[in-house]
C-alpha cells in the first residue's frame, strides 16, 4: 500500500501542510517540528504493524481498502491505549474520542493525493508504494555516482 | 464551477481554483495545468488560506473622514465628486502637488491607469512599493545588462549547478519558488548562501558566507578578486560581450579575501571556496532579494552582482541568469506599466522627446518631461509642505515604509488623501476619502510574476457590498476630470479587456500579450512579446545585451559602509527580516486565524553572547531603540545570527526603527542595517509601549 513518505531532507517548514490540513479538517493532524537547521514533518504513519490496532479494546481502529488505519468513532470509548501504544505520539483525544490523520479518504476515492502531500511546496511529502520509492532513491544514489565518473572521464 | 485564479501572495504567480459550493467558497489545486510555476498546483501557507481575505472587516462603501479616523458612508457618485474636485483644485497650481502612489497587489490594468492619471494630470509624480524592494535592481540592472528584470525562468534554477542565494531567505519568501532549488540539489547542484542570518534557506547551502549586514561589495568585489586572480572568468565572454574589464581588474586587486574577511566577517578560505565553485560551474544563476537591494548602495550592490555574473559568463543561457525574486505578486506588471516617476509604459522614458510625443499623441494630452518624486522622497516633501495630496491605491506605507513615524507625520500634513484599498489599515485611518476596492479574487485581470510570465486572472467571488474593481474606480475619477474622449484619450473602458488591448497597442514588450491569448493560456506568456504570433521569451540576453551598444557594462564599485554603523550608544547593527506565514503590512495574512495562530508574533533574535552581554532572556520582552524610534518584542536567543547583529520581522510595524537615508541612485531606503541598542523590560512595561505605538498608528 502507498503511505505518506517523509523527507526531512527537503522540508523548510513552511507548514503549509499543517495549514491546509487544518482548512480541511478543522483541525491539523500534520506537525511540522523546527530545530535550528531542519526540520521534521510529522504525521500518522499508518504501520504495516500498527501497535495502535492492537492495543485498541473495542476494535475501533481498523484498516480501510487501501490500508489507511481509521478510527470508527461509534466504537472509541477514549481509553489512551492507542496512544500510549503509538511510538509517534500521534493519537490526540479530542472531546471524548481518538482523532488522528485519515489520509483524506475522500480524496483518495476521487485518485487524489491526500491534502498534506498535494501542497508540499518542495515535495518533502509523498505518497508512493515503499518500495517504489527504495527503488527510485537507489537509481538516483547509482546516477550520482555515475555522473561523477563522467566528470572525470578524460574521454567524454 | 472551477474558477482560474493566481494567487494574491508572493511574485511566484501560483495558479489555483476557486470552487462555488452550496455551502460557499472552497480551493483546489490546479494540479491538471500543464507548465504553470507552482508546478503540480502546490501551493505555501499563505496560498493555502487565500479564502480567509473573505474576512468581514472588509470595507464595504466609500467613506468620508469627518475628523481624523472618524468616517460617514457616502454614495459612489459623492465619493468621486469630492475627489476629483479637490485633486482638480491642487493640480489647478501646480500638478505636482499631486502624488500617485500604484499598487503591487492590483492587476496590470488598474496600474497602468493609475499612472495615466496621474500623466495627463500633468505630473509624472507616480510610484509605488517597488522603491522600497526592488528599485535598486531595476536601476542596478539596467545599468549593466539594459533591463531591470529577472533574465531567466524557474526552470533555469532547476537546471543550473550551482545556485548563488544573495541576501535572500528564498525557502521562507518565496517557499513554492525554492522547490526548483531543491530539485536541483537533488541533481547534485551546489548552493552557495549568503546571509548575515543563519536562515532555513542556508539549511540546504553547501557553502554559506554570512557578512555582516550592509558589506555586500566588499564581499562581491572579493570573490571576483578570487576569480581573475586565478583566471576563471569566461575570457571569451568578456572579451566579446562586456566593457569595463580591465577597470574592474584594478578595482577589485585590493579586494584580497583577507581583507574582505576584515569587513565583512566571512573566513577567506570561504571566500575562495565559493568563488571557485561559482565560477568554475557549468551552469549557475545568481537570486537575490531584499538583503542586497534595500541598501544606501543598493543600486552598487545589484551592480556589483550583476558583473560577479556577467565576468563568468553565467548569462544568456539556458541554467544561467540574474534572478531578482519578486516580493509582490504584480510588482513586476506595476513596473512594467510605468508607475514610476522615471518611466513611461515600457521603460520609456519619461525624459526621451520621442518617447513623450508618442504619449502625448496617444493619449492626446501635453505630458510633463520632468521626472516625478519617487514613494520616500514624496514623504519629505510632503513634510515640507510642497505637496498637498496623495492619491494611494492598496498601500500601506505607515507599516511598509522605512522610518515610518515620519511617514505618519507626513500623511498628516497634506491637504488631502485618498486611499483605494480593501481593508481598513493603518493609513486608511489618515485619509481624508476611502474607496472600497475590491480584492484581487473579486475582480479580473493580468499580472506579471518573477519570471516575467503574464498569467490572467479569473473573477471568482463576488465583491461584498459596494465595493468595485481597482480599474472601474480610477476610469471614474478619470472621466469625472475630464478626460472623456475616445478610445486611449480617455477612460471610456467598459472591462479590463479593454485597458489591456490598450496596453498592447504602447507597450512594446506586452504587444503580443492580448487578452484572447492569456484568457486561452492559463500557464501564461513571458514578455518581452512583441507580436500576436510571437511564443513569448523566457531567457533574455542570449545574443546582446539591451545596452545601446549591446554589452554588458561591468561596474567597478568600492565598498562603503551602511548609512549608521554601530558606536558605543547605539552598539548593535539591525536587520529586518519576514516570516514564512505572513505577508508585508499584515493587512492580508493578518486577518486569517489559520497563519495568526502560527505566525503570532514577532521575535527579536539575538545571539547568545550578546543576550548575556545585554541581559536579555529567550522568550523575554526587550525594549530596541534606534535614532528614530522605539519597538517591544519577544526575545529568541538563536546563533542564527552573529555577535553584534539583531533581526526582527517588519510585518508587526518594526519599520519605526528603520533608517530611511536614501541610495542616491534607486531612492530606496537603507531598510536592512541600522544601528541600535537592546535592553531587557517587564511585561507590563513592554505592553505598555505597544499601546502608545498602537495609538500613534504606528504598528500593527
Amino acid at each position: 500500500m502507498s503511505g505518506i513518505l517523509i523527507d526531512p531532507g527537503k522540508c523548510i517548514a513552511c507548514r503549509a501542510c499543517e495549514v491546509a490540513c487544518e482548512r480541511e479538517h478543522g483541525r491539523s493532524f500534520i506537525t511540522v517540528f523546527e530545530f535550528e537547521s531542519s526540520a521534521v514533518p510529522l504525521n500518522c504513519r499508518h504501520c504495516e504493524k500498527a501497535p495502535c490496532i492492537d492495543a485498541c479494546p473495542t476494535g475501533a481502529l481498523f484498516r480501510d481498502k487501501d490500508g489507511a488505519v481509521m478510527v470508527d468513532v461509534k466504537k472509541c470509548i477514549g481509553c489512551d491505549m492507542c496512544l500510549l501504544a503509538c511510538p509517534f505520539g500521534i493519537p490526540e483525544i479530542a472531546g471524548k474520542v481518538m482523532v488522528k490523520c485519515d489520509l483524506c479518504p475522500e480524496r483518495r476515492a476521487e485518485g487524489k493525493l491526500p491534502l498534506c502531500v498535494q501542497t508540499c511546496p518542495t515535495g518533502a511529502l509523498s505518497y508512493v508504494e515503499p518500495n517504489e520509492f527504495s527503488a527510485g532513491r537507489r537509481k538516483a544514489y547509482a546516477e550520482r555516482l555515475a555522473l561523477r565518473r563522467a566528470e572525470n572521464a578524460p574521454g567524454l | 464551477m472551477k474558477v482560474p485564479v493566481v494567487c494574491p501572495y508572493c511574485g511566484v504567480g501560483c495558479r489555483l481554483y476557486i470552487e462555488r459550493t452550496p455551502s460557499g467558497y472552497r480551493l483546489d489545486y490546479a494540479d491538471d495545468v500543464p507548465g504553470i510555476p507552482n508546478e503540480n498546483g502546490s501551493l505555501c501557507p499563505k496560498g493555502n488560506a487565500v479564502l480567509d481575505l473573505l474576512s468581514k472587516d472588509r470595507l464595504r462603501k466609500p467613506l468620508k473622514a469627518k475628523e481624523e479616523g472618524k468616517f460617514v458612508e457616502v454614495s459612489w457618485d459623492e465619493a468621486i465628486r469630492e475627489v476629483t474636485e479637490r485633486l482638480r483644485e491642487i493640480a489647478k497650481d501646480d500638478p505636482n502637488g499631486l502624488m500617485f502612489f500604484g499598487s503591487a497587489k492590483t492587476y496590470n490594468e488598474p496600474n497602468y491607469l493609475v499612472q495615466k492619471l496621474a500623466r495627463m494630470l500633468g505630473t509624472n509624480n507616480i510610484d509605488h512599493c517597488a522603491r522600497l524592494c526592488h528599485s535598486s535592481t531595476v536601476a542596478g540592472l539596467k545599468a549593466v545588462f539594459g533591463a531591470g528584470a529577472m533574465t531567466n525562468t524557474y526552470r533555469d534554477i532547476e537546471r543550473a549547478d550551482v545556485i548563488m542565494i544573495w541576501g535572500h531567505n528564498y525557502a521562507e519568501t518565496h517557499p513554492v519558488g525554492f522547490r526548483y532549488v531543491i530539485k536541483a540539489k537533488e541533481r547534485g547542484a551546489k548552493v552557495i548562501v549568503v546571509d548575515p542570518r543563519y536562515t532555513r534557506t542556508a539549511w540546504f547551502s553547501d557553502i554559506f558566507l554570512q557578512p555582516y549586514p550592509g558589506t555586500d561589495i566588499a564581499l562581491a568585489n572579493g570573490l571576483m578578486h578570487v576569480i581573475i586572480k586565478h583566471g576563471l572568468y569566461d575570457e571569451e565572454f568578456v572579451e566579446r560581450r562586456t566593457v569595463g574589464f580591465q577597470e574592474l581588474k584594478k578595482t577589485v586587486e585590493k579586494y584580497t579575501p583577507e581583507r574582505v574577511e576584515e569587513i565583512t566577517g566571512v573566513p577567506a578560505e570561504l571566500i575562495e571556496e565559493a568563488a571557485v565553485t561559482f565560477a568554475k560551474a557549468e551552469n549557475a544563476v545568481v537570486t537575490w532579494a531584499m538583503g542586497l537591494t534595500q541598501s544606501v548602495h543598493g543600486y552598487d550592490n545589484v551592480r556589483a552582482v550583476a558583473t560577479l555574473i556577467a565576468i563568468t559568463g553565467h548569462i544568456g543561457k539556458p541554467g544561467n541568469g540574474a534572478s531578482p525574486m519578486r516580493g509582490q505578486n504584480n510588482v513586476q506588471g506595476a513596473c512594467d506599466l510605468g508607475v514610476l516617476p522615471n518611466v513611461f509604459p515600457g521603460y520609456q522614458a519619461v525624459t526621451d522627446e520621442e518617447k513623450r510625443r508618442f504619449f502625448e499623441e496617444f493619449w492626446g494630452v501635453e505630458l510633463s518631461g520632468e521626472v516625478g518624486l519617487t514613494t520616500v522622497e514624496a514623504t519629505h516633501e510632503a513634510l515640507k509642505g510642497r505637496l498637498k495630496a496623495y492619491y494611494i491605491v492598496g498601500e500601506n506605507p505607515v507599516i511598509s515604509e522605512a522610518n515610518s513615524r515620519n511617514v505618519v507625520k507626513a500623511l498628516r500634513k497634506l491637504e488631502f488623501l485618498v486611499v483605494q484599498d480593501i481593508f481598513p489599515t493603518e493609513t486608511v485611518r489618515l485619509a481624508d476619502i476611502f474607496l472600497p476596492a475590491t480584492s484581487m479574487l473579486e475582480n479580473d485581470g493580468s499580472l506579471t510574476n518573477t519570471e516575467r510570465r503574464v498569467q490572467w486572472s479569473f473573477k471568482a467571488l463576488k465583491p461584498p457590498g459596494e465595493a468595485r474593481p481597482d480599474w472601474w474606480i480610477v476610469s471614474e475619477v478619470g472621466k469625472a476630470l475630464g478626460f472623456t474622449g475616445n478610445g486611449p484619450k480617455g477612460f471610456g473602458y467598459r472591462s479590463a479587456e479593454d485597458v489591456l488591448r490598450e496596453i498592447n497597442a504602447c507597450t512594446p514588450q506586452y504587444r503580443g500579450i492580448t487578452p484572447e491569448r492569456l484568457k486561452s493560456n492559463l500557464a501564461g506568456i513571458h514578455w518581452p512579446c512583441p507580436s500576436e504570433e510571437h511564443p513569448g521569451t523566457s531567457l533574455l540576453y542570449t545574443e546582446s545585451f539591451l545596452t545601446p551598444d549591446g554589452r554588458a557594462h561591468l561596474a567597478s564599485v568600492e565598498h562603503r559602509p551602511p548609512a549608521e554603523t554601530p558606536d558605543d550608544e547605539y552598539p548593535l547593527i539591525l536587520t529586518t527580516t519576514r516570516y514564512v506565514g505572513h505577508f508585508h503590512t499584515l493587512t492580508m495574512t493578518g486577518r486569517s486565524e489559520l497563519l495568526r495562530k502560527r505566525w503570532r508574533e514577532p521575535f527579536l533574535e539575538v545571539n547568545p553572547s550578546d543576550a548575556r552581554r545585554f541581559g536579555l532572556e529567550d522568550n523575554g520582552w526587550v525594549l530596541i531603540e534606534t535614532r528614530r524610534g522605539r519597538y517591544v518584542a519577544r526575545v529568541k536567543v538563536t546563533k542564527a545570527v552573529k555577535p553584534g547583529v539583531v533581526a526582527i520581522p517588519w510585518h508587526w510595524g518594526a519599520n519605526v526603527l528603520t533608517n530611511d537615508a536614501l541610495d542616491p541612485v534607486s531612492k530606496i531606503p537603507d531598510t536592512k542595517a541600522c544601528a541600535c541598542r537592546v535592553k531587557p523590560v517587564g511585561e507590563a512595561e513592554a505592553r505598555r509601549i505597544l499601546e502608545e505605538l498602537r495609538a500613534e498608528g504606528v504598528v500593527a
